[in-house]
């Protein structure tokens, strides 16, 4: 049997997290809201209503240029999509064609299968588009309802070279570019909410070919599981239909998320002639060199790039490297860390890997929410690493300051929780349970000596857990024996 | 000369605007049409050299007279509901249209 | 009849309302008496059998406002009374084409797909006017979406007629708007012009009427026919109070990014400057016409009606009087492509910005029973849009298909360019010719008779031949009442500027009417008010 490789493309839109609708002054989250509520003349195409740019759109598509190593065009333009549908009130959608905002460009994505050698996935994307949302309609029995709240909420459509060769690769890359928009701040990117939606192209090849064979689109596909499934079984139909000598035809298929089945989507839905042409109510974006600069002024380090410093620099297993990097503020949370701790940048990840990952879960907010801030951390850190607190103290610490916003040292000096290392505070204690406990005094001295351990517990009991325990068994040990 | 825009073509036009047309009207409009096509056959005999660019406004707007972009700014309308009220049919705040026949085969 | 305040200028009323000689309630009632005379019945979609009463009168209205501007009126006089400022078109009956939104009034583009839409919201140019005091009386009649120079094919009937004779047609499709002006019935009026929609029915109508630069008013709240074109624009019955009334319209708008972001000059500051030093000239190019054989389509070639060129021909040697310096032969050699590329520029536009038409959100939809949505989509549009809208929406399907659009549309948009550079050349500060405007005739005819074009959708278009190159090219022009023709019908003369040049064309046409104050044909008025 011939073996196949897949070669997958995926277009992607992503709903922008800007205030304001691409081109009026509604909202852009309506998530919350009654149907047709969030709308005005613009969004819903009444007669002589026009668009106006959203400033912060475009600010938001420069960060993801640069992101993607796209690059921007010095004039941009819109253009008319031109269809009818219902939830798309003016019968065209305001999108980009010739002169979009930014072309080209490429993802390095690293893949590392369970079983198999690590590899990086070079994915090139086509370019990027500005083009507005449509709206929702819902089905019921013999009619149609629509609500036009979601009516021009920006997106940015960005479509991939046929560069990725599985569905793992595509649900990973999904991945990426979920944890790269949440990263730059310029997507809620939850496919769930639909922040963030895709469609493949799928097409198979016998292993080792350079040629493309005619591809299927997926439409539809918007969970990472579902890019998984959904191309996994389109891969499966198209090898079987190749293996029987059939020829693989250009449908469009919808992906049943419900069912988990593919089904094919009536011709005539999809031979469109949109009409393409230049939107003569929006004027040219210029993209200038000082307009650009100021958008990219602080421009952040990427989460695959800090992912590689952090394993390079600071020695952590690429485990920890990606579960740090997961999250911007998470990522800048640890370094923070790192560098007011200086000690090993392990010992920081391992706190954060147990704890602090724990603690931002719960709270429900990132990392730099906290008021256990980076600072206060590494306080905690160093006072274990010095002695003064044992762990148990300085774990039971991270929750007293992120209740109370106040400072490790000034706690622990309050409440009392530094170790004792004072010898004659010790030595006063020991000889109380000495005198208390007889019967186990005398056992010991008979030769009993695992009861030492006991009597260290006593210790630590009556001195609620301040003595080092070290000490207080050198004591113990040495009290006993006289 | 053959007329351009053919019963066949024009039967796909009327198809694409969404409308349907009365056989009468359909052959004046399609006469009409082929008259005016004769009209715009003119301009594939201007020459038109390669440095030709093409003016989406007559007007230039250069970087002075473009407005700037609007600032992100929420400005909530005031009377949504005198929108919705315009439409023909309307159920607790949605608009309602007949269905859209399966699109599913099989 | 005698002179009413609804025949004085805007000017001139201001000053006897400032001076409170006159109240503009009584102003109001005085254009209200004018329409009670001479407008007949108002253009409706059931209009029954067009009488020989009917064809007497002038139907420039589809909504008459009255009370609405009763209560305008009222806070003008209040205002004025309690010293408070009233805004520089205070009292001033002011009618607006039916292709603008105005806030709780039918706005119907003169289409039945919209005759039942009330519209939510106020189009940017009317609350301009309105904040300055204007008094609205109410929406005046179009060609259907304004596809047409005559009117006729507005589907509220009895469509406009013309006041100088109301056998022929008032142009248009600011035809309700130049017909209302000519008839006293208002005093100013808001229009459109697309491709020639405010200078033609004003030529036809004998009233003055801009076309801005494209971006110098606000497109905001008017009903898109081609987008790239549209512009609202004044008509009036002097170039002072065209002028008066786009200063008060004119500038950036935060509602429309094409509103182009120059400040607007004080337009009346500079009328009285005269012509003294500037170059005006005059073009072949715009003495003739081509049009095309209505049986075999070969294109014909002839002169423009010698009585109009006459007309231009004695503005041109009255300005040289008052110090202008005429330049003859200027070349505009790509004058007479304005119409093809208008074809298709403009269907493809429009067939777009009629999608929204559908019968799900607005307007118009279907009575009768539909299974599925294609369907109401089919029978809606079907019912609502009249013979002109469907015609543009399949030529806009033709022409913008992705295997015509390089062969139609970009080339379309690259003729465009070549007419632009006609203007640039001639008005180029350090060119050949240095041109401060260009003087033309408005049309190449008269006034035609009703029904005598209507029907042939090319040669009714090819009535824009003088005034559409403005329109591709994007600059401002004005149309100027320039004396009656053999059939006692208003002729007019065009004045054609670089971009935002309006200040000169006021100047010119300032010029022009000082030149013609005694001639006797400043006299006549139109047949519907000769008693
Ligand atoms: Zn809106």
């Amino acid at each position: 049997m011939t073996e196949y490789e897949a070669i997958i493309g995926l277009e992607t839109h992503i709903q922008l997290n800007t205030t304001t609708k691409i081109f009026c002054s509604c909202k852009a989250d309506s998530w919350f809201d009654p149907p047709n509520t969030n709308i005005c003349p613009v969004c819903t195409g009444l007669p002589g209503a026009l668009p106006t740019l959203n400033k912060a759109v475009v600010e938001k598509a420069v960060l993801l240029a640069k992101a993607m190593h796209a690059n921007l065009l010095p004039l941009s333009y819109f253009a008319r999509k031109n269809y009818f549908y219902p939830d798309l009130p003016k019968g065209y959608q305001i999108s980009q064609y010739d002169k979009p905002i930014a072309v080209g460009g490429f993802l390095d994505m690293p893949m590392n299968p369970a079983n198999g050698q690590s590899y990086i996935r070079h994915i090139t994307i086509d370019n990027m588009h500005l083009e507005e949302d449509a709206g929702k309609t819902r089905n019921e029995p013999g009619r149609r309802l629509i609500d036009f709240n979601r009516c021009g909420v920006p997106l940015i459509e960005m479509v991939t070279g046929p560069d990725l060769r599985s569905a793992d690769e595509a649900a990973q890359y999904l991945i990426r570019l979920r944890q790269l928009l949440r990263w730059l701040g310029i997507s809620e990117a939850d496919m769930e909410k639909a922040h963030l939606r895709c469609d493949a192209n799928v097409s198979i090849r016998p292993k080792g070919a350079s040629h493309l064979n005619p591809k299927t689109e997926i439409k539809n596909v918007n969970s990472i599981d579902a890019v998984k499934e959904a191309i996994g079984k389109e891969i499966e139909r198209q090898t079987n239909e190749m293996e029987a000598g059939h020829k693989i035809e250009t449908w469009t298929l919808e992906w049943d998320e419900d069912a988990g089945v593919l089904r094919k989507m009536r011709s005539k839905e999809t031979e469109a002639d949109y009409r393409y042409f230049r939107e003569p109510d929006l004027l040219a974006i210029r993209m200038t060199d000082e307009w650009r600069n100021a958008i990219l002024e602080g421009f952040p380090e990427l989460p695959l790039e800090r992912r590689a410093r952090f394993i390079e620099d600071y020695g952590l297993p690429e485990y920890d490297a990606e579960i740090l990097t997961g999250e911007r503020s998470l990522s800048d949370y640890f370094e923070t860390t790192v560098k007011t701790y200086k000690g090993d940048p392990k010992r920081v990840s391992n706190w954060i890997m147990n704890d602090i990952l724990r603690m931002v879960n719960e709270a429900g907010k990132p990392a730099y929410e906290l008021k256990l801030t980076p600072a206060f951390l590494a306080e905690i850190i160093q006072l274990v690493d010095s002695g003064t607190i044992n762990t148990s103290t300085g774990k039971n610490l991270l929750g007293k300051v992120e209740t109370s916003g106040r400072a490790p040292s000034k706690i622990v000096e309050e409440e009392g929780l530094a170790k004792v290392s004072d010898d004659s505070a010790i030595r006063e204690v020991c000889a109380k349970i000495m005198a208390a406990s007889p019967n186990e005094t005398a056992s010991y001295k008979a030769g009993k000596v695992t009861l030492i351990g006991w009597f260290v517990g006593q210790v630590m009991k009556e001195m609620r857990g301040k003595a080092d325990p070290q000490i207080a068994r050198k004591i113990m040990e040495e009290m006993l024996s006289q | 000369m053959k007329d351009p825009i053919t019963p066949e073509v024009f039967a796909h036009l009327v198809d694409l605007a969404a409308l349907e047309l009365e056989p009468t009207q359909a052959e004046y409009l399609r006469l009409q049409l082929n008259h005016q096509l004769k009209a715009i056959q003119e301009l594939e005999s201007i020459p038109l050299e390669s440095n030709v660019e093409i003016s989406a406004h007559g007007v230039p707007y250069t970087a002075e007279i473009s407005p700037a972009p609007r600032e992100d700014i929420w400005k909530p309308y005031p009377e949504p509901a005198d929108i919705i009220k315009q439409a023909p049919a309307t159920d607790e705040g949605y608009i309602v249209v007949p269905e859209i026949p399966h699109i599913t085969l099989k | 009849m005698t002179m009413n305040p609804c025949d004085q200028s805007a000017v001139e009323l201001s000053k006897l309302l400032r001076r409170k000689e006159i109240s503009a309630v009584e102003i109001l009632e005085s254009a209200l008496e004018r329409i009670d005379q001479v407008d007949g019945r108002p253009g409706t979609l059931n209009p029954g059998a067009i009488t020989d009463a009917d064809k007497q009168k002038v139907h420039s209205f589809i909504t008459l406002t009255a009370e609405r501007a009763r209560a305008q009126a009222k806070e003008v006089d209040r205002k004025l009374k309690a010293g408070e400022d009233p805004g520089a078109l205070a009292g001033i009956p002011l009618t607006v084409k039916d292709i603008f939104v105005l806030k709780g009034t039918p706005s119907t583009a003169a289409s039945k797909i919209l005759a039942n839409f009330i519209s939510p919201y106020t189009a940017t140019p009317v609350s301009r006017l309105e904040a300055a005091g204007a008094v609205t009386l109410g929406k005046v009649n179009l060609d259907e979406f304004t596809y047409g120079s005559s009117n006729e094919s507005s589907a509220f009937q009895p469509s406009p007629r013309n006041p100088w004779d109301t056998h022929t047609v008032p142009g248009g499709s600011s035809g309700g708007s130049a017909a209302s002006v000519a008839a006293g019935e208002a005093v100013l009026s808001l229009g459109t012009d697309t491709a020639g929609s405010i200078r033609q029915p004003a030529a036809f109508c004998g009233v003055v009427g801009v076309k801005p630069t494209y971006g110098r008013v606000s497109r905001y709240g008017l009903i898109a026919f081609a987008s790239s074109l549209d512009c609202p624009g004044p008509v009036a019955r002097s170039v002072e109070d065209a002028a008066l009334m786009l200063k008060v319209m004119a500038g950036a708008d935060p509602s429309d990014d094409t509103a182009a972001n120059i400040p607007v000059p004080d337009y009346l500051a500079e009328l009285e400057k005269g012509v003294k030093g500037l170059r005006i000239g005059l073009s072949p190019d715009y003495f003739r016409i081509t049009y095309p054989d209505p049986t075999s389509g070969e294109l014909l070639m002839q002169a423009i009606s010698p009585e109009i060129e006459a007309s231009v021909r004695r503005a041109a040697s009255l300005l040289k009087e008052m110090g202008a310096e005429i330049i003859e032969d200027v070349p505009m050699p790509n004058t007479r492509y304005g119409i093809p590329a208008y074809f298709v520029i403009s269907r493809v536009e429009a067939a777009s910005n009629l999608h929204r038409y559908d019968g799900v959100k607005y307007g118009f939809r279907t009575p009768e029973p539909t299974h599925e949505l294609r369907d109401l989509y089919k029978k809606t549009r079907a019912q609502g849009f009249g013979p002109q809208p469907k015609l543009r929406i399949l030529m806009g399907m033709y022409v913008s298909a992705a295997q015509y659009s390089e062969q139609y549309y970009n080339r379309a948009l690259k003729v465009r360019t070549l007419i632009r550079r006609d203007f640039d050349t001639v008005f180029d500060k350090n060119g050949a010719y240095r041109l401060d405007a260009l003087l033309t005739p408005t049309t190449p005819t008269t006034a035609f008779e009703m029904g005598a074009v209507y029907g042939d959708s090319v040669l009714m278009q090819y009535a824009d031949q003088l005034t559409v190159p403005a329109n591709h090219a994007g600059i401002p022009g004005l149309s100027l009442p320039a004396g009656l023709d053999s059939k006692r019908l208003p002729i007019g003369i065009q004045l054609l500027g670089a971009d935002f040049s309006e200040s000169v064309l006021f100047r010119i046409g300032r010029a022009f009417e000082q030149a013609t104050e005694t001639d006797a044909w400043r006299k006549e008025k139109p047949g519907v008010l000769a008693s």
